[in-house]
């Protein structure tokens, strides 16, 4: 055999070594870059899924009979909560958390705030999951009815709803 | 046909190069894709969901709260009750628009100091966003404006913007127009809200 031919062979040799291992370390980029990218939509996937259900929540939470404006037999008013429900709404939530509660709310905490005309905050419920890692919170914007004061209308607070659920 | 063994050898050549270009291209498309799907990301359905009840829920307490005892509504002699910001107070202030002594002179929450139903208006507005879509960080902009019965240009009666306000170019979520009937016309009110 020809030694210039050896050496043309010695070299397309390592020109194909050469070309299969910049490929190879190609190939693992793109299969690590595939997996972190799989990591991140898994992630993402979970957050969608914790945001979907505190949406669910805070509708919940909204149009609860045990909380809303209502008036007799008229239409109930959006986005209102009645404070003399409020006051007492806490401790029928509490005493019914795991039988009935926790059905509809699975792992939350539902807290309203008052913010005029005096500020003052009602915990509803609360139920924590063990070993939770993450809190969705959501906040809606509600006006808080109170009936008893002194004017002889219902007076309209402002105040909000904040629900947080546990993943 | 038999080739000369040379013109066999570039054939060759020329196809391992014509299937090197078409990885390339297979690769640079599957980079393209990837991008294209981070690019083309909407907005959760969440993000969505909030910004829309937000805005009218925040919109529709904001017309619906009274003003309480301690702002002193009273005693400016108004009469028995106290004002509904999105009634009352609206209709007093484009009554008495551009009249220094209004029948409603309530003080003010950030000021404390009586003012014109207008200035009333816009501070209370401003503070009750504040407290709520304020203190989330969130970016908004209210809007009220007087559409007279005699068809002139709109008058702005209120403008808040917070966070540079919302302009159309944003992804933005709005109240829907709250119009409350006056003896002066109808005053349109509108917040929106981009995050």
């Amino acid at each position: 055999m020809a030694p210039n031919m050896g050496r043309k062979g010695q070299m397309q040799m390592t020109e194909t070594i050469a070309i299969l291992f910049i490929f190879f370390i190609l190939l693992l980029f793109g299969i690590i870059f595939y997996f972190r990218y799989q990591q991140s939509a898994f992630q993402e996937k979970q957050e969608e899924l914790l945001g979907v259900r505190a949406m669910e929540t805070t509708l919940k939470a909204l149009f609860m009979p045990e909380l809303i404006c209502s008036r007799g037999e008229a239409e109930p008013e959006d986005n209102c909560f009645d404070t003399l429900k409020l006051d007492s709404a806490a401790a029928v939530l509490e005493d019914n958390k795991d039988d009935y509660y926790f059905e509809i709310f699975s792992y939350a905490k539902i807290t309203v705030h008052q913010v005029y005309p005096e500020e003052k905050e009602w915990l509803l419920y609360e139920k924590t999951k063990p070993g939770s890692t993450r809190k969705e919170p959501t906040f809606f914007v509600v006006t808080l009815r109170d009936e008893l004061s002194d004017s002889t209308q219902a007076q309209y607070g402002f105040g909000y709803v904040s629900v947080e659920v546990y993943s | 046909m038999i080739l000369p063994r040379n013109s066999k050898k570039s054939q060759r050549r020329g196809q391992m190069e014509a299937i090197g270009l078409v990885i390339i291209v297979i690769l640079i498309t599957l980079g393209m894709l990837f991008l294209a799907t981070f690019a083309l990301k909407s907005d959760s359905q969440k993000k969505i969901f909030t910004r829309k009840g937000l805005s009218y829920s925040a919109m529709s307490a904001v017309m619906k709260t009274t003003v309480s005892a301690d702002a002193e509504c009273f005693a400016q002699g108004f009469g028995s009750g106290t004002p509904k910001l999105g009634a009352d107070i609206i209709e007093n202030c484009v009554k008495y628009l551009g009249v220094n002594d209004p029948i409603y002179q309530c003080r003010g929450p950030i000021s404390e100091q009586p003012l014109h139903s207008c200035d009333f208006f816009r501070e209370m507005t401003e503070y009750l966003l504040n407290q709520t879509l304020g203190s989330w960080n969130k970016r908004y902009e209210f809007r009220s404006q007087l559409i007279s019965l005699g068809g002139e240009t709109p008058i702005e009666l209120v403008e808040i913007k917070v966070g540079g306000g919302c302009p159309p170019v944003k992804d933005r979520d709005s109240s829907g127009l709250f119009p409350i009937n006056t003896e002066a016309g109808l005053v349109e009110n509108v917040l929106f809200l981009c995050d």
